[in-house]
């Protein structure tokens, strides 16, 4: 939306997709070099595994890769200019859209720090699985045991890639074509530089203070489109009244409803003529040279959900509960299987466990077997 | 009862000639105003506001001298209206002129009226209401003025009445309601539906071969301006606006809404054809142009009713009318001197804070004032003089009898709009070309007016040009200069001349029905424009239009800003708050996959060997990067 080019959500939202998936490489590989690197263990079988990593890594980008092109291929010569009557609708629904997915997706932004915990856990489960059910070995249990380590990066991938490509869709519905593909790129490269960082420093810091402004620029853009939807929709019902364009009024009388105007300045107008810097204004921020009550409203309204939203939050992590609600037992569970835990305190648990998880023997034994 | 009878013409002189000599005599009319059901286009039927049952409406008809009394009730039922006589000089009876809230109060739906007067002009003119936009929903007829003198009465056999007008399907009051609302915020006047003439299509006028007609045509409607010819016949003009000027041959005319035009027409010798006589609407004064619009009207001059009615040629190119400016009055009247007071307007649309599109003289759009202001200027004694008692929005002008007065006329909108002065011919001295400016930035000066300037009582300002008016100020009265176009009389495209107004304090009786009138509509007749009797320069409490649309930020835009950026800093501050201390709770992550974990944190297993692989896994307490086994 902003500049044509560059679509700032569309680059938050695949940096963040980019970095997920980095970072889960990062644990594979980190995992694989400590545990089969060492000088006492076999190179063969460790290069052989580090190979079905990125194996698996590329196959499963390079579908993403044409998941999406096709996906937004379609979008973009199906949709068309079919919804000119009511395009400040569509624009203020895409518009919404956007504020939902980036306000959901931010939040784990913020945590991505903690991710590599969640991918040791999810390793440890993975690598867990097929032992337990060594017995009754199918097909794929077999081939997924014994490739391990090309198909968890690669449903990764994948996931995430997807994850992303329906996102970027979402976002673009508000953007025009041309401002998806930089973004994208810029995203990736991003993503994969600061995973890699991550990966070589360990260091979670300088790391944090990068995500938390990128997670604020995210939000002031969450804020803007949530407030802007609003603006749309007002629009188009306005355009509906005046029977024409409105826009073709320009900035001036008219042009607006100006019952619902809280201000309205002829000029620096994101929308009309030449709009650049007040573009880029409008995208980062939201500004608009033509507030309405709604679009004001919205835009508060936005921040005190969202602020009430990080409060509860952080009240939960703290208290292990929902504010209004019972605590849970707090050693229900240690008694528990973990796949019977609710999420957090499996994710409690776990990271305990991870943080000190080595692979067993007879993992490496099994492998070693099915090598030979 | 009387009222509910056909009209009682007691005393109406239909036809000049014989009667010539007649002495001057009461021309009487009832009317009853209320609705009716019409359909003259053919497409579409519609309530219209008809005159004893009847619609088209009666023609006033009278000989030059005559006093003509009209006993209006009004049936409306749910309207109040008036009658104005469009173009009646009424010198010594300006409370019968009309318009209400200027020189009468609106007559309320039940109450009765009586206008009296006695006319001293010839010609063409009008009757139409003159309150609340009312006159295009049908309450608008021709009124003729006989003049057995005329300079031309030997230059025609028979005189004919046409009238072309503009139609809408929609009444007025909801047209009005779009129009001046925020949903019309560019001031789009609603465009006609169709045209007419003498309120029905496809007319036929019987002529005979040879014979000299008198056609006295009025444009009767709204909005539209009209183009006008008679193929195969040329038109010889005598008389515009009641003026008669010297013969101008024509094959085209353009007659603005309210404008008249009488000429003569001779009758071709063989009757071996039938002639379409075409009205065009002005289609440049409409904003949109609807695809089942047809804005030509056509008519035949009928020779042979046996004979087919041929379609109008099409015009090619574009339309030349007669220009009117260069007409010369027949009595050769030199321009007036330099004037003892000049005004000048200039036309601007703009918008105001209720979002609708008004119309201004200079900086005033015009609302009317509480008192109607010609009672206003009976009741205030000697500050009837000082233009402030009638209220800054009545856009008042007060002038001494005997002035030559000056009207400039500057139009900055990018519309034709036909300029009307009640109760005199203005002389037309000047008239500028379309777009050109202002008249005191064109360079013209008074040498370049006309030296016999044509007069009339409607003269049409070309699109972003200007005109230059002279009369002079001998007829004391309430007198409003405003568009003819009903749009714009709506929008407030009015000024009032508040002429002489101490003599019509010495000679002025306002007649009581007229007071029964304004106590019918609660409207009081005392007072200044603000109805304050008491201090007439206190106009606090007047009539204003809306407020201007404020430039840039108002406080509530300022404190909907700093609220909004105080709620986006805070959120941003609670997003960074979150995101470290969320880190600050977690140990560092690090590569090895190495982490602390407290005593406290009993190891716990979590899976259970099953299977013949028993499996598990071991968990150390304290660091360190290598497994150990337990």
């Amino acid at each position: 939306m902003a500049v044509d080019v560059f679509s700032v959500p569309i680059f938050l939202v695949v940096f963040r997709e980019a970095l997920e998936t980095v970072i889960i490489i990062s644990v594979l590989l980190a995992f694989l070099k400590q545990t089969l690197d060492g000088p006492n263990r076999d190179v063969k079988v460790y290069k052989k595994l580090v190979r079905q990593v990125w194996l698996g890594t590329g196959l499963g980008f390079f579908l993403c890769l044409v998941i999406g092109g096709a996906l937004i291929g379609v979008f973009y010569t199906a949709g068309g200019n079919r919804w000119e009557n009511s395009e400040l609708n569509y624009e203020g629904a895409f518009s919404l859209i956007a504020s939902v997915i980036i306000t959901a997706v931010g939040v784990a932004l913020l945590r991505i720090g903690k991710m590599q915990e969640k991918w040791r856990v999810k390793l440890a489960v993975a690598l867990e699985a097929p032992i337990r059910t060594g017995g009754r070995k199918g097909v794929i249990k077999r081939f997924l045991e014994k490739y391990a380590m090309f198909a968890l990066p690669f449903i990764t991938v994948l996931r995430e890639g997807i994850e992303a490509i329906v996102f970027v869709a979402g976002v673009t519905f508000s953007a025009p074509a041309s401002a998806v593909p930089l973004p994208v790129i810029v995203g990736l490269l991003a993503g994969a530089v600061v995973g890699y960082i991550l990966y070589k420093s360990g260091s979670s810091t300088k790391l944090q203070v990068f995500l938390v402004a990128s997670t604020c620029l995210l939000y002031l853009v969450a804020a803007g489109l949530f407030s802007r939807a609003v603006w749309y929709f007002e629009q188009q019902k306005w355009n509906t009244l005046v029977g024409s364009d409105a826009a073709e009024l320009g900035d001036g009388p008219g042009s607006y409803d100006i019952t619902k105007s809280v201000w309205h300045v002829n000029c620096c107008s994101p929308e009309s003529g030449g709009g650049s810097g007040w573009g880029f204004f409008n995208a980062i921020l939201g500004w608009t040279n033509s507030a309405t009550y709604g679009s004001v409203i919205s835009y508060n309204v936005y921040w005190i959900f969202v602020i009430s939203m990080f409060v509860v939050m952080r009240f939960r992590e703290v208290k292990g509960h929902w504010p209004l609600r019972k605590p849970k037992s707090s050693v229900a569970w240690s008694r528990s299987p973990p796949n019977e835990l609710d999420e957090k305190s499996t994710r409690d648990s776990m990271s305990r466990l991870t943080r000190n998880l080595t692979i067993s023997p007879s993992w490496y034994e099994s492998q070693l077997a099915l090598e030979s | 009862m009387a009222w509910l009878r056909p009209p009682s013409l007691s005393s109406l002189v239909r036809q000049l000639g014989f009667l010539a000599l007649a002495s001057a005599a009461t021309v009487k009319y009832d009317f009853e105003i209320g609705w009716v059901t019409a359909n003259p286009d053919g497409m579409a039927e519609r309530s219209t506001i008809g005159i004893n049952g009847q619609w088209p409406l009666p023609r006033i008809e009278a000989n030059i001298g005559d006093q003509i009394i009209v006993n209006v009730l009004n049936s409306l039922g749910d309207q109040s209206t008036s009658l104005h006589f469009h173009g009646l000089f009424m010198n010594g009876s300006t409370h019968m002129d009309g318009p209400s809230q200027a020189t009468q109060c609106p007559i309320s739906p039940g109450s009765r009226f009586t206008y009296n007067f006695t006319i001293d002009q010839p010609g063409t003119y009008w009757y139409h209401s003159h309150d609340h936009g009312q006159y295009p929903d049908g309450l608008r007829g021709p009124l003729i003025i006989h003049d057995p003198d005329s300079p031309f009465k030997d230059d025609y056999d028979e005189e004919l009445v046409l009238t072309v007008s503009d139609w809408y399907h929609d009444q007025m009051p909801g047209l009005l309601d779009f129009f001046i609302s925020k949903a019309n915020p560019t001031g789009a006047e609603p465009v006609p539906n169709s045209a007419l003439l003498n309120d029905t299509q496809n007319l036929k006028i019987s002529v005979e071969p040879g014979k000299r007609y008198l056609f006295r045509v009025i444009n009767v409607g709204a909005f539209a301006g009209q183009y006008l010819w008679f193929e195969g016949h040329n038109m010889t003009i005598i008389e515009v606006d009641g003026v008669y000027h010297q013969q101008a041959e024509a094959t085209m005319i353009y007659l603005s809404a309210a404008q008249r035009c009488s000429f003569i027409i001779t009758a071709r010798n063989d009757t071996s054809e039938n002639f379409p006589i075409v009205a065009s609407m002005d289609t440049s004064l409409f904003d949109t142009l609807p695809d089942d619009l047809n804005w030509n009207v056509t008519g035949w001059l009928t020779y042979d009713s046996t004979k087919p009615f041929p379609d109008p040629a099409v015009v090619d190119g574009d339309y030349e009318p007669f220009d009117d400016w260069t007409l010369v009055p027949w009595d050769n009247q030199t321009i007036y001197g330099e004037p003892d007071q000049s005004i000048s307007l200039d036309v601007i649309m703009d918008n105001l804070d209720d979002g609708a599109n008004y119309a201004f003289f200079n900086d005033i759009t015009y609302r009317a004032p509480k008192v109607p202001t010609l009672y206003t200027a009976l009741s205030s004694g000697e500050l009837a003089t000082d233009a402030t008692v009638y209220g800054k929005y009545t856009h008042p002008f007060v002038l001494e009898k005997g002035q030559v007065v000056e009207i400039i006329v500057n139009n900055i909108d990018p519309g034709k709009h036909p300029f009307h002065l009640h109760g005199h011919h203005f002389q037309a001295v000047w008239r500028s070309e379309e777009e050109a400016g202002t008249f005191q930035d064109s360079g013209v000066t008074s040498a370049n007016f006309s030296e016999v300037p044509m007069r009339r009582d409607t003269f049409v300002l070309y699109p972003n040009g200007n005109i230059v008016l002279r009369f002079l100020a001998y007829n004391p009265g309430v007198w409003l200069f405003h568009c003819h176009i009903e749009w714009h009389v709506q929008s407030g495209l009015m000024a009032t001349f508040v002429e002489a107004p101490l003599d019509l304090q010495k000679s002025l009786v306002i007649p009581q029905n007229h007071k029964d009138a304004c106590s019918a509509a609660g409207v009081p007749t005392v007072g200044n424009a603000a109805g304050n009797s008491v201090n007439y320069l206190d106009l606090s409490g007047q009539n204003v239009p809306p407020g201007l649309i404020p430039e840039g930020f108002t406080t509530r835009g300022i404190v909907a800003l700093v609220f909004s950026i105080i709620s986006g800093l805070l959120g941003v501050a609670v997003i960074a708050w979150y995101g470290f201390v969320g880190m600050a709770d977690q140990p560092a992550v690090e590569p090895a996959g190495a982490g602390v974990v407290s005593p406290a944190d009993a190891p716990v297993v979590v899976a259970e060997p099953k299977g013949p692989t028993p499996t598990e896994v071991s968990l150390v307490d304290g660091a360190g990067g290598g497994g150990t086994r337990t």
